[in-house]
């Protein structure tokens, strides 16, 4: 008994998402363990454990600031493996953007499969588990010889379009061939038509021509998608649909990347909205763009981590969007 | 010309890269490694590896508006992709290698851990170089900065005559790092960020670290990065490893895979040959007692005489003078002093221990480190110390470096080692020759 008492959720947060990290011990009812990250002067990081996490179970929240993908990956290693020499029974790696998640293929001759070789350090590291949230190929858990929990951000969209909208007047939209499932996924459950934009992609973060196929007309169209990088083709995609009579035009978007001038060319877009989770910290870009929405994914992270920890199935969590 | 070798640069050290694929009368392999708009790394190999022997070089260094953990990542993402690209054997090169000295425990100048923040309020009365070398939570940016000795006001001077110049890198450090850290990024109660010109390490968020102590009864420890950083080497794939003046060489020991260090000694021996007049009068003087070796070493092979400083961790309590907890052990006066170690970073041991050599009456400090971080503040602190010249290699980029310092600063190349030990892997030779060449 008094082994299974000293086995407690040690909830360790790096320095990309202190909002969430704090709004998952909120919920969870726990503190953010003490300890301190930091950058010498060499820019070696630096990761210092003020607290015993011996045998406990040790969550590390993560995510990857934008800009600064490789500094927060890092860190997290730093942090897993430093649990790991700290003796902790089991090291959760809660990581709810998965960084380089779409170098996920060799697509041409000696390009990197970047994100295996994350999976790799990760394991390497010492995490024995990870969670994620709405992974950019779900093929990507195949990289790890580990537990990998893939979230879904889907019950809280689902929840977002029920709340804000008649689901008969909806049309849900994939600006690309790849997302045709997320998408269907949600029209089937809202009961609603669903569209296709097919468009062709000559160079990465460049746009192409797009083509529309199914009918928008009079509707309000939905686009979902996975990731918002630098939003050209959420922006093109809802031009098209604009320009084939849809009433007006929002995006759901799981993780908003939102980089480079993604914030300018939103703010010119005929974009309505644009709905976020806060998988990615956005810092000031709520402020600078009024058409970015934020519905908070902390309640499904906190409770797969109470779920996982109680060793509970958290298959729940893949239709249902705790409140 | 060498056949079925490619050789690949990151981007932390161009120069290296270049110099070393001319010693092997080669061209660079043609790469693409920037970095897409939302931060990751974008790597392409555009020559082809297959069935080659593949090195890539990269330092770890990280300055001139590039961090040091990219160019580590870089370096994963380049052997992974080298890897998968059938290439039949990866080594990295790693000029200095990247986290091999990290401090065990936040050593303060007592020597004791840094439980509390707050106790550090009542030292203020150090020398400005006698801040401890070991960053820590609870020692402010420009802690000791506070008393007007003269070593402040000349490296107030010198900060200001080099303006711009000076400012840029620890901008670059301490500005801009993680900019969505809403919470604590802004809001922060500067005590002691901005009033000086420069800074001894690198904290953003210094609220937050004030903030920071250990759980009751439970002792903080700081991570040790060293094997992580050899695992993840092995685990994207390196099959062998070429470093130089590992700090500690027991990272050898860290890998599964063969590890290269070769000496930056034989330089800095022919250096001292070379250009200091009467040598064999002068002495060599370890900075600290973990680079005894290295400089007895050196003075052995030459017969020169030598002298070690010892550097106490006791708390011992610091009266007026100054070097209280620093004891050289062996004559220094009316002769040349020359101190050997193998990296400066914020300059703290090696302007200490020259302050002191000074004091015990030496004429003329000559400083030979074989690499040359220059972080923080330390350009500031070489220029304003009694060392008259400082020597290092080109293991990290020097230019800036030496367009600060100017003729206090000599750079030695390595090029020709790494691109002799590189030839040699290749074809299978021995590089022992390396290490006990005069």
């Amino acid at each position: 008994m008094s082994a299974e008492m000293a086995n407690e959720i040690k909830l360790i947060s790096g320095r990309s998402h202190p909002e969430l990290s704090d709004k998952i011990a909120k919920r969870l009812g726990i503190e953010v363990a003490r300890t301190i990250s930091l950058n010498y002067s060499n820019q070696e990081t630096s990761f210092t454990v003020g607290e015993s996490v011996r045998d406990e179970d040790v969550f590390i929240v993560q995510s990857t600031a934008t800009g600064d993908v490789n500094e927060g990956l890092m860190e997290l290693l730093i942090m897993i493996s430093a649990c790991r020499t700290a003796s902790a029974r089991r090291i959760t790696a809660v990581i709810p953007n998965f960084p380089y998640a779409r170098q996920d293929k060799k697509d041409k001759s000696r390009a990197p499969i970047s994100a295996r070789l994350v999976a790799n350090m990760l394991q390497t590291a010492g995490a024995n588990h990870i969670v994620t949230v709405d992974l950019h190929a779900s093929q990507i858990q195949g990289f790890f010889s580990v537990p990998v929990d893939n979230l879904y951000a889907e019950p809280s969209f689902l929840r977002y379009i029920r709340e804000n909208f008649n689901p008969e007047d909806c049309v849900i939209v994939s600006p690309d061939a790849g997302g045709a499932k997320r998408a269907t996924s949600i029209a089937d459950h809202l009961n609603t038509a669903f569209a296709l934009i097919h468009k062709e992609r000559p160079r990465p973060n460049v746009v192409g021509r797009m083509v529309l196929v199914g009918n928008v007309e009079d509707k309000v169209a939905i686009l979902v998608d996975d990731m918002a990088d630098t939003c050209g083709t959420l922006v093109k995609a809802a031009a098209v649909l604009k320009e084939n009579g849809a009433k007006s035009v929002l995006a759901l978007v799981t993780h908003g990347i939102l980089s480079g001038n993604a914030i300018e060319t939103l703010n010119g877009s005929v974009l309505t909205a644009l709905v976020v989770t806060n998988t990615v910290p956005l810092g000031d870009k709520v402020q600078r763009c009024p058409k970015l929405r934020v519905i908070d994914i902390s309640p499904t992270v906190a409770e797969a981590i109470r779920r996982t920890h109680n060793g509970e199935s958290v298959s729940y969590l893949f239709t249902h969007a705790p409140v | 010309m060498v056949r079925n070798i490619v050789v690949l640069g990151g981007n932390s050290h161009p120069a290296l890269v270049d110099s070393v694929c001319n010693a092997l009368s080669l061209p660079p392999c043609n790469r693409i490694l920037t970095k897409f708009s939302s931060g990751e790394s974008r790597c392409e190999i555009q020559d082809s590896v297959r069935g080659k022997d593949v090195y890539i070089i990269q330092t770890g260094f990280g300055g001139n508006g590039s961090r040091l953990n990219d160019h580590f990542m870089d370096l994963c993402i380049m052997i992974s992709a080298c890897k998968t690209g059938s290439a039949r054997r990866v080594t990295a090169v790693l000029p200095l290698f990247p986290y091999s000295r990290q401090p065990d425990l936040p050593y303060n100048k007592a020597g004791a851990p840094l439980f509390k923040a707050g106790s550090e309020s009542g030292k203020k009365d150090y020398t400005f170089d006698s801040v401890p070398a070991t960053p820590a939570p609870g020692i402010p940016k420009t802690a000791g900065l506070t008393n007007g000795t003269d070593i402040t006001s000349k490296l107030l001077k010198t900060s200001l005559t080099n303006g711009n110049g000076v400012q840029s890198p620890i901008k670059q450090n301490g500005d801009g790092y993680f900019p969505a850290n809403g919470v604590n990024g802004t809001t922060t109660p500067s005590p002691v960020t901005r009033t000086g010109a420069y800074t001894t390490h690198d904290y953003e968020n210094l609220s937050h670290i004030g903030a920071f102590q250990a759980k009751p009864g439970y002792k903080q420890w700081v991570a040790q990065a060293g094997t992580l950083v050899a695992n993840l080497l092995n685990c994207a794939g390196a099959d062998h490893v070429i470093t130089m003046d590992l700090h500690d060489p027991q990272v050898q020991g860290f890998f599964d895979v063969p590890v290269d260090n070769l000496y930056g000694r034989p330089l800095l021996k022919r250096y001292i040959q070379q250009h200091i007049p009467n040598y064999k009068d002068a002495v060599i003087i370890s900075p600290d007692a973990g680079g005894a070796k290295r400089a007895t070493a050196i003075a052995d092979s030459m017969g020169v005489d030598f002298a070690l400083i010892h550097k106490e961790r006791r708390p011992t309590k610091i009266t007026d003078r100054q070097n209280a907890s620093m004891m050289l052990v062996g004559d220094v006066r009316d002769r040349i002093c020359i101190l050997v170690d193998d990296l400066l970073d914020t300059g703290n041991t090696i302007t200490r221990a020259a302050k002191l050599c000074k004091k015990e009456g030496a004429t003329k400090i000559y400083a030979l480190l074989t690499h040359g971080v220059f972080s923080g503040d330390a350009i500031n602190r070489v220029q304003a110390s009694a060392i008259d010249k400082v020597v290092v290699t080109n293991s990290v980029p020097q230019d800036k470096h030496k367009a600060l310092l100017g003729p206090k600063l000599d750079v030695l190349d390595i090029s020709p080692i790494f691109a002799e030990a590189i030839r040699r892997v290749h074809h299978g030779e021995s590089i022992s020759v390396l290490f006990n060449h005069d």
